[in-house]
């Protein structure tokens, strides 16, 4: 028994099989709770509802690890959709073409990533906090679309967009797709570029970083304007999902981000973490929520289960549990030895 | 696993076997007075018709959480799935994926949803406004003048509500002559008081208020009493009856209308239930709740008049259940 746990710890790394064993004691848990837990409409509804808070979890994933925050991925998802929305609606709504899409899509792109790099200019040269210069952001971006929109919904566009929110490829849901594409690239991004190494090094101490030849300025451009082309991708996917555009949607994901992203195990003050656990971490927030929904509890004790997960969490990752977990296991191993002996 | 896998498919089978009816309502936020008593008249009728239901309030009015709680709702396999909601147009395609799904649609307060089986509503707007009318023109005797608020004058329910309610006073009381436009006061109480006050003192003869919008009875109220005017000038409007109780008991308050949040929550069963049943629903269908109903097939809108009368003897009652 040991040796599979040291195994699997060897095997996934530390925080990613903790999170398995997590997944599996849970999965188990509401499968035994409800038996359509694991039924295909319940595991085909969590494969289309959990790509959305996964997309904007990784947006803020990279600020994160370079020691900042993203407070504006929300709005600037709202702000590309719109964009999106806007070209659309140029070409003749749900009559516009693949072209029309294409542009609307590079559109949102831009957009997104525009709004993120100027976060990344103004949090590099003028050296302001990151939670300030997003929270500004945020703002700002929220009060535009507001004014964009008088506050209403944009709606009509082609039935082919729908596909990216409600279709399937071989039985998987198509936003599971996209989801998985996109974390796989901010996966080698982050692990195995030069881009994602400099991410690592501005979070753990940027001064050393600057010191020893990186250009840390041009790094956290590069953090915030990716994190806004995620955010872009999110957008175009709540688009599709919701077959309009307001700004405010999804807006209470924003605080589940950052859940999701501390349950993976990412440092809070930046320089550690991968993205891995995170995906996972994604996943098991929507098997919580989805098991709670399915047995019929109450959305409120949904939230404080979550919270409650969070510090039981942090509980057993402190150092000062793993002693006295390991003394445990130590001090077992002495009164089985001598047991052991006789027989 | 596949142990596992098999043992759960088997339990899922004979569950789907034994078929109890199954409804879900999502409505926009849990936890408010509002919703705490839809929720209370949903458990009421499941149990008086043996059905299993439940209600789902997300933590925050975002259209987001409604739509994965009736993703969930699909996942679950339930017959019915009545919504309240936030967003319109947000919740189209989840809503056609819950019919495509074989399960019935139901809305309160989404008139303009499509992908409905029914919606319906417990006050039309013209039946709402010639109510407040009415009641006004029940305790204005003789000739004068009288004022309408409405929350603002953006809002297309009050002021639809504010035309029927103006119509029908135009039609059966030549004698009450409106005061300037519409004052879209009435979702500050503040502005609703010294507006009121600057009306009294400027129209000697002002003898009413029709105030459309959450705070616009209560700040017309509180004018009245600061003057003393209670008895000669009446002020009609919705408003929440825990604010207004004791203004209503002081009679500086007149009265008005609500819907009640609780029989709304009824009729969802009620009308599921129905509909799983196979019942159609047609010109004079009695649907516990709703009464005789003369549905708008076209619009998919079953719209009644079932209001529920703010005074004297019913404000306390209200006020208990925390609306």
């Amino acid at each position: 028994m040991t040796s599979f746990f040291e195994k699997g710890r060897a095997f996934f790394g530390r925080e990613t099989f903790g999170l398995l064993l997590l997944m599996a004691a849970m999965v188990l848990a509401f499968s035994l709770a409800s038996p359509k837990f694991l039924g295909l409409a319940n595991l085909s509804s969590m494969g289309f509802q959990a790509p959305l808070l996964g997309l904007l979890t990784i947006a803020m994933l990279a600020p994160m690890i370079s020691g900042g925050f993203n407070l504006a991925v929300i709005y600037t998802a709202n702000l590309s959709g719109l964009t999106f929305a806007w070209v659309l609606l140029q070409f003749g709504g749900p009559e516009a073409g693949m072209g029309a899409i294409l542009l609307g899509t590079v559109a949102a792109l831009i957009v997104g990533a525009t709004a993120g790099a100027v976060m990344g200019l103004v949090i590099a040269y003028v050296g302001a906090h990151p939670i300030l210069v997003s929270l500004a952001m945020m703002i700002f971006l929220r009060g535009l679309g507001e004014f964009l929109t008088k506050g209403g919904d944009i709606s009509g566009f082609p039935e082919s967009i729908a596909v990216l929110g409600h279709g399937t490829l071989l039985g998987i849901p198509v936003p599971m797709i996209l989801f998985g594409l996109v974390a796989l690239v901010w996966h080698i991004l982050l692990r195995r570029s030069r881009h994602g190494f400099a991410v690592y090094m501005v979070g753990s101490n940027i001064r050393a970083a600057e010191y020893s030849g990186l250009n840390t300025k041009r790094t956290l451009v590069a953090i915030y304007a990716l994190s806004g082309l995620v955010c872009a991708i999110a957008g175009i996917l709540m688009l599709s999902r919701f077959n309009s555009v307001r700004v405010g949607h999804g807006e209470a994901l924003l605080l589940i981000t950052v859940l999701a992203i501390f349950l993976g195990g990412i440092d809070p003050f930046g320089g550690h973490g991968k993205v891995a656990p995170v995906i996972l971490s994604v996943l098991i927030l929507q098997v919580l929520s989805s098991g709670l929904n399915l047995i019929g509890a109450n959305q409120h004790l949904a939230t404080a289960v979550w919270g409650l997960f969070l510090v039981a969490v942090m509980i057993v990752r402190s150092e000062r549990f793993q002693e006295s977990v390991q003394s445990f296991t130590v001090a077992l191993h002495h009164m089985s030895k001598p047991a052991g002996g006789k027989s | 696993m596949k142990k596992l896998l098999t043992f759960a498919s088997a339990i899922a089978l004979t569950a789907g076997l034994a078929g109890a009816q199954e409804i879900g309502v999502v409505v926009k936020i849990g936890g408010i007075p509002w919703f705490n008593a839809m929720e209370e008249g949903i458990q009421k009728r499941a149990a008086e018709l043996g059905v299993t239901a439940e209600m789902i309030g997300p933590v925050s009015a975002d259209p987001a959480l409604q739509v994965q709680a009736i993703e969930d709702l699909i996942a679950k396999g339930v017959d019915v799935i009545g919504v309240v909601p936030n967003d319109e147009a947000a919740l189209e395609p989840v809503l056609k994926k819950a019919r495509e799904a074989g399960i019935k649609v139901l809305s309160h307060e989404g008139p303009g949803l499509e992908n409905v089986d029914w919606n319906f509503e417990l006050a039309s707007a013209q039946g709402f406004g010639e109510a407040h009318a009415k009641l006004l023109s029940d305790n204005i005797k003789g000739p004068g003048k009288y004022a309408v608020y409405v929350g603002s004058l953006t809002v297309p329910l009050h002021n639809a509500w504010a035309d029927a309610a103006i119509a029908w006073l135009a039609a059966n009381r030549s004698d009450l002559v409106i005061v300037g436009d519409r004052y879209g006061v009435a979702e500050n109480v503040d502005d609703s008081r010294t507006t009121a006050l600057d009306l009294m003192a400027a129209n000697p003869d002002l003898k009413g208020f029709l105030a459309f919008g959450s705070q616009g009875p209560i700040g017309a109220g509180r004018a009245i009493e600061e003057r003393g005017m209670g008895g000669q000038v009446f002020v009609a409007g919705p408003f929440s009856p825990g604010q207004g109780a004791k203004m209503v008991k002081d009679g500086v308050l007149t009265g008005g209308f609500m819907w009640n949040p609780s029989q709304a929550g009824e009729v969802f069963v009620s009308l599921g239930k129905m509909l799983v049943d196979g019942t159609e629903i047609t010109a004079g269908t009695d649907i516990p709740g709703l009464g005789a109903v003369q549905p708008d097939a076209a619009a998919k809108d079953i719209i009644t008049d079932n209001l529920l009368e703010l005074n004297k003897d019913s404000v306390d009652g209200l006020a208990a259940m925390g609306l």
